[in-house]
């Protein structure tokens, strides 16, 4: 960024522009149970990831280092971060978490950005007037 | 022409009793480490070992393993080679671990590795004879296998041999 565009812009707008890799990815997942009545806390929810991780990753994956960063227990939606080289790994082992307690859920994964204000918004929920 | 790759470990067993390593067989070993890969690298790494991993050569006699692995991914199998810390066999559990000395393209390198590594030890310990006998029988032995067995199994019955020497 120049700083002639600077004058130009208003104050408040700024570009940030990463030339490397962002070291972090952001994930906004969405459980879904078969039986909507079932509660889960966050900690519920970080094990039965972690869970998972194990049984696809191994001990290995298990280690893998990833925050819930916020949590919703209505929605049962959760901000993941996690590290960008882990990405796939915890991303995989979502898709394939069959079962919660003998009943079938699924991870519906509904944004990725390695930005975290990206995933205030979401353009597929727009309303166009 | 292309040729599937792959990497072949040549790897050494390290057990604290010589004589339970006649117990061993390759499919004990191949089944200590698939079991090995599952438990560090989960359902994925099960997966990997399955395809083309095996057990190409086991010496009971020195403990001496060659491994095939993927070469795509055998940097991820090779790392769980060090959880081994016992291969059961024939109802029993033999405390080992595995030692990686070389790891090679092909079956030949490995070979050729083999031989160069088995010799130097046979002039590591050949000073550490006692008297001029144990020489002269170690010597012996040497000269009498060379003249049976092919280059490869002279060698390492040298070892062997000499090993015995060293008990």
């Amino acid at each position: 960024m120049s700083p002639a565009d600077k004058k130009d812009k208003p104050a408040d707008y700024q570009r940030v522009v990463l030339k490397n890799a962002s070291p972090y990815h952001y994930m906004k997942v969405c459980l879904v149970l078969e039986d909507e009545s079932t509660r889960l806390s966050a900690v519920d929810l970080k094990q039965f990831i972690i869970s998972g991780l194990k049984s696809l990753y191994g001990e290995v994956g298990a280690a893998l280092t990833f925050d819930l960063l916020k949590y919703d227990e209505d929605t049962l939606t959760a901000f993941l971060r996690v590290n960008s080289r882990g990405l796939v790994k915890l991303w995989s082992s979502l898709t394939l978490l069959g079962s919660y307690q003998n009943q079938a859920c699924a991870f519906r994964v509904l944004q990725v950005s390695p930005f975290l204000l990206a995933l205030t918004g979401n353009s597929r929920e727009l309303q166009l007037d | 022409m292309v040729r599937v790759k792959s990497r072949y470990l040549l790897c050494e067993l390290n057990v604290s009793d010589r004589s339970s390593l006649l117990l061993l067989d390759d499919r004990a070993v191949s089944a200590a480490v698939k079991a090995a890969v599952a438990r560090t690298h989960g359902d994925y790494g099960a997966a990997l070992c399955s395809i083309r991993f095996n057990v190409k050569y086991l010496n009971a006699h020195t403990g001496i393993v060659f491994l095939r692995f993927p070469k795509s991914c055998y940097r991820l199998l090779w790392s769980a080679l060090p959880f081994i810390t016992s291969i059961e066999t024939r109802g029993q559990k033999i405390p080992c671990f595995f030692n990686c000395l070389h790891v090679g393209g092909t079956i030949r390198t490995c070979q050729k590795f083999l031989i160069r590594y088995n010799k130097q030890q046979l002039h590591r310990m050949l000073p550490t004879c006692k008297t001029k006998e144990e020489e002269n029988q170690v010597c012996e032995a040497i000269l009498n296998c060379s003249l049976t067995g092919g280059r490869r199994e002279a060698f390492e019955d040298e070892f062997e041999s000499e090993e015995d020497e060293e008990e």
